[in-house]
């Protein structure tokens, strides 16, 4: 068996506008008064992404102005750097811009990633913890920052029997639950409590989709 | 490196040293299954009872999963041995001396080759022809024969008692009976050879039959007129399922002397002789084989 | 040019006189090839026959039919009606080549089809010979025989079941009993199928209208059939009696056949009138059973091996396009097949030529008392013929013929042996399975209760 094993995303484009236009700006959800330079990134792994780009909120002044996952996921994407997720970073210079995208790449590249829940990889699990959330997550989650979250994504069978065993593991309650289909058609789920529950209740559900990949149809006496 | 990523490397680890086996469910407290095989009145069902009335085919027994319960594969287990012990029971040497029966042996040597070579059970050896030739009485209406055919088992069991009713029956009709002889590793054609040696007119083979499950003990008779080497099947008259539970071997004894007088007075016998007028004295059976059912019996039984 | 039948092993060279001599001393070991006095002395004899045979070629075994073309209506007519296109395809090839090419990945169940018609008996089990065990087992998987009645037959991950509830003074009552009970675990997909007790006209009509009642009153989608003698099932028929399936044994060579009282002219009419009259739909309507060493136990083997004959009744039988062709595989006794080895090796093989002549194929899996197989070789001969493709077996209630004393298939082995294998009945059988109770995806509630059957 060679299971959760980690998936590192592949980041698929990186630009920077150091100076975009006033229209662009607008339309992407960006304040004119505020923001002068973009940083725009796509990524193969959505949810990653959305936590690197939290990531990014913490470790310098940049705002996530725009992050949307594609519909059906990376395997049907419109082009071979679009992957499935388009993130934009916006700051007040090119220096707090580069800082905050360097930040969020450390993040996908050692930290937020899916992992293997069979051993073909036609399963996989997304059990990340957030330890302490940034500005972005915490207006999408509606927690104070510095709050942990567990961010629970698997196939919609997985994540559906994973939530229920990740709820009873530790003392966590639900912040956001997203039945399937999301856009990428999987399930996911935000929880949050102490960071040992979090981290309990990752756990919990990433141990489940193992065992659901293991044995998807369950054995019962009639 | 992240601690979700130490964390899920732990649980790797984790998963990976466990059994592969899906985590065991909890066990309920478990009900001791019903008996399936000749249950007591309080439990038997209604199709078994039914069944019972018109077959002994072991049916109404239930399963667990798809197979057979405990006392149905020992009550299974216990007639296939009894089965398989009547067919590996070799007739005693000694045998026929003991019921003072001229003692013959056909060309087989040993229990093996009796199985694989019927050619040489159908012909004596040297010495039982030899034997044959000069103490047994020659010229006579019928040849009895007892032999072992395909159980022993049956032969030594009810063999002798039905060998002398039936000589006593062929007696009581006036018929002249040869001397009595006891064959060892014996086919039904046998005797063809033993009859056509002593000039009978008749000669009556009795002798083990092939074993079905639970039952080792049924003999087979058959009768052929005019007996000698090259008779087929088609010219003899047979009897079988002669056993306590088929056809008792004293009605048997004498549904065969019947057969062999009708074979005297119409000079044939096998699918040309004449079985009609018979039927009456024949009664069900008619020469041709007919098996009444027989009753299953319960063959294990332990004591609690 | 004569052909040269000799070979070395070890610098002893062995030379054999016929080709009917390479193809018997070839032969898997044999009780009753040792009764007719056919066998190799030693199991070196047996490979060196085994060498010559590699070199044959089936040419060469069209022209030495094991009974002569002009004393033997079965071989004039395999022979005049051979499928001269498909045997041109393959003439050539030695039978050690032949026995590659079966095996080579590309040669695919409709390849094996489209060949079947131009192989002789012989061909088939010469290259038999050559085989082991799971070569039989893989040739036979690839070859798929779909036949139709009233059901469709012999479909790829299927394994179906003969019900066969035998008694002995033909009680109506009780065989309805073994019957209701085999339904009840899913049996009797192939046929409801009664030996009877008693060879008239009037009791085969009378057991297959009450086989017919009861399917007609379940909705059971299968077909009838008593096994009398031929004849009698003729008269049957001109009596009004619903009959799905016309049974017969069949034997190799005509001398054979006319000790069981049949003949090609006889089988020919009984095709013709069961086709006027049959009672199910389907196109295949014919039911034989065979059985290596029933040709020697009538004196009409003509020197030649218990396996090339229990082949030509194959070749007889496949004129008919049957329903079903089962060998008895046990029945016939230990002096012709000795042991459980020797039963095994027989019925993976007649599941092989068969299946290789282009018939729909099962195997009565069977010992007598006397003959030394345990209950435990049986149990494994039932596996390996299900994962060889065999398409059916019998059933009984726990394998015991209460008639004709042997010991066979049992109703609980069936759906024992599919859930093992992953085989499902025929799937018109499986969907009425379903809709009873009886089995859905798993043993339903209704499973092995005969209440289950009005």
């Amino acid at each position: 068996m060679s299971v959760l094993v980690p998936i590192v995303p592949k980041v698929l484009a990186v630009r920077r506008l150091p100076r975009a236009a006033p229209a662009l700006l607008l339309a992407y959800g960006a304040d004119p008064a505020r923001h002068v330079s973009l940083g725009i990134v796509t990524c193969d792994q959505d949810d990653p992404t959305y936590v690197a780009l939290d990531e990014a909120t913490k470790h310098a002044a940049v705002d996530v102005i725009f992050a949307r996952s594609f519909y059906a996921g990376a395997a049907h994407s419109s082009g071979r750097n679009s992957g499935e997720i388009m993130g934009i970073l916006a700051a007040e210079n090119p220096d707090e811009l580069e800082h905050g995208l360097r930040a969020m790449l450390r993040c996908l590249e050692h930290d937020a990633c899916f992992y293997s829940a069979d051993d073909a990889g036609s399963v996989t699990v997304f059990p990340h913890v957030v330890a302490s959330l940034g500005r972005y997550l915490s207006v999408k989650s509606g927690l104070p920052e510095g709050e942990a979250l567990a961010y629970l994504v698997a196939p919609p069978l997985e994540a559906t029997v994973a939530l229920d065993a990740a709820l009873k593991a530790a003392e966590v309650r639900p912040v956001m639950i997203f039945p399937p289909p999301t856009e990428t058609n999987f399930a996911a789920a935000w929880l949050t409590g102490s960071l040992n529950a979090c981290q309990a209740a990752a756990e919990a559900y990433a141990e489940t989709v193992v065992r659901v990949a293991m044995e998807p149809r369950e054995r019962w006496n009639r | 490196m992240s601690a979700t990523r130490e964390r899920m490397a732990a649980l790797k680890a984790r998963l990976e040293a466990s059994s592969p086996a899906p985590p065991p469910t909890p066990i309920e407290p478990v009900l001791a299954p019903p008996r399936r095989v000749f249950p007591t009145p309080k439990t038997r069902n209604r199709f078994a009872e039914n069944a019972a009335a018109h077959t002994t085919a072991l049916v109404g027994i239930g399963h667990v999963g798809t197979r057979y319960a405990t006392d149905v594969i020992l009550q299974f287990q216990a007639e296939l041995a009894v089965a398989h012990q009547a067919v590996a029971t070799e007739l005693s040497e000694s045998f026929a001396a003991q019921h003072a029966l001229l003692p013959l042996q056909s060309r087989v040597t040993s229990h093996r080759e009796f199985l694989l070579r019927p050619d040489l059970g159908r012909r004596l050896d040297e010495a039982s022809l030899a034997r044959l030739r000069s103490q047994a009485m020659k010229g006579i209406d019928v040849q009895p024969i007892l032999a072992d055919g395909l159980s022993a088992t049956a032969c030594m069991g009810s063999g002798v008692q039905l060998l002398q009713s039936f000589i006593r029956e062929c007696e009581a009709f006036g018929l002249s009976v040869g001397t009595p002889v006891c064959a060892r590793f014996a086919r039904v054609w046998l005797e063809d050879e033993i009859g056509e040696t002593v000039q009978a007119k008749v000669a009556a083979i009795l002798l083990g039959e092939r074993p079905g499950l639970g039952t080792g003990d049924g003999l087979s008779a058959y009768l052929v007129h005019a007996p000698k080497l090259g008779k087929t099947d088609g010219d003899r008259n047979m009897l079988s399922n002669i056993h306590t539970r088929g056809t008792r071997p004293e009605e048997a004894a004498k549904r065969l002397a019947v057969l062999a007088r009708a074979m005297l007075e119409q000079g044939t016998s096998g699918v040309s002789l004449d079985l009609g007028k018979l039927a009456k004295e024949l009664g069900d059976s008619g020469g041709r084989g007919y098996r009444a059912p027989q009753e299953r019996v319960r063959l294990v039984e332990v004591p609690t | 040019m004569p052909m040269r039948l000799s070979s070395t092993i070890r610098g002893i060279a062995y030379a054999f006189g016929s080709v009917a001599e390479v193809l018997a001393k070839a032969n898997a070991p044999k009780s009753g090839d040792v009764l007719a006095g056919l066998a190799a002395r030693d199991p070196v004899e047996r490979v060196a026959a085994r060498a010559v045979l590699s070199e044959l070629t089936l040419h060469d075994l069209r022209e030495s039919p094991a009974v002569p073309y002009e004393v033997d209506e079965l071989t004039r007519m395999v022979e005049d009606t051979l499928d001269e296109q498909a045997y041109r395809a393959l003439s050539h090839l030695t039978v050690g080549q032949f026995r590659e090419w079966l095996l080579e990945t590309k040669t695919t169940g409709p390849v094996l089809r489209s060949v079947a018609k131009g192989l002789t008996p012989e061909m088939a089990a010469a290259v038999c010979k050559l085989m082991s065990t799971l070569d039989l087992m893989v040739v036979s998987k690839k070859c798929e025989v779909v036949v139709r009645a009233n059901n469709t037959f012999g479909l790829a991950g299927r394994l179906s079941s003969r019900l066969q509830p035998n008694h002995p003074t033909d009680d109506i009552e009780g065989i309805l009993t073994s019957l209701r009970e085999g339904l009840s675990y899913g049996c009797g997909d192939a046929v409801l199928g009664v030996n009877p007790a008693t060879d008239t006209p009037e009791s085969t009509a009378e057991i297959l209208k009450a086989l017919t009642g009861v399917m007609e009153k379940n909705g059971i989608p299968t077909q009838q059939c008593v096994l009398s003698h031929v004849t009698v099932q003729l008269k049957a028929l001109e009596l009004g009696a619903p009959m799905g399936l016309m049974f017969q044994s069949l034997s190799g060579t005509e001398g054979g056949n006319r000790a069981f009282g049949i003949s090609l002219a006889l089988m020919d009419e009984a095709y013709d009138a069961m086709k006027a009259k049959r009672y199910a739909p389907g196109p295949n309507f014919m039911y034989f059973e065979t059985g290596q060493g029933s040709a020697l136990s009538s004196a009409a083997h003509h020197g030649a091996d218990q396996l090339t004959l229990e082949a030509r009744c194959y070749g007889f039988a496949r004129r008919y396009e049957p329903f079903l062709v089962n060998t008895v595989v046990g029945f016939i006794g230990p002096e012709y097949l000795e042991d459980g080895p020797q039963i095994t090796r027989a019925g993976l093989e007649d599941h092989f030529m068969g299946k290789l002549l282009g018939l729909s194929m099962g195997c009565d899996a069977c010992f007598t008392y006397h003959a030394r197989m345990s209950q435990d070789e049986l149990e494994g001969l039932k596996v390996l013929l299900a994962a060889a493709g065999c398409s059916y077996l019998m059933s009984l209630p726990v394998g015991d013929d209460i008639m004709l004393n042997y010991q066979s298939t049992s109703f609980h082995d069936i759906p024992s042996v599919q859930a093992l294998l992953g085989k499902r009945p025929t799937p018109e059988f499986d969907a009425w399975l379903a809709e009873r109770g009886i089995w859905d995806d798993g043993p339903g509630e209704r499973f092995g209760d005969p209440a289950v059957i009005r």
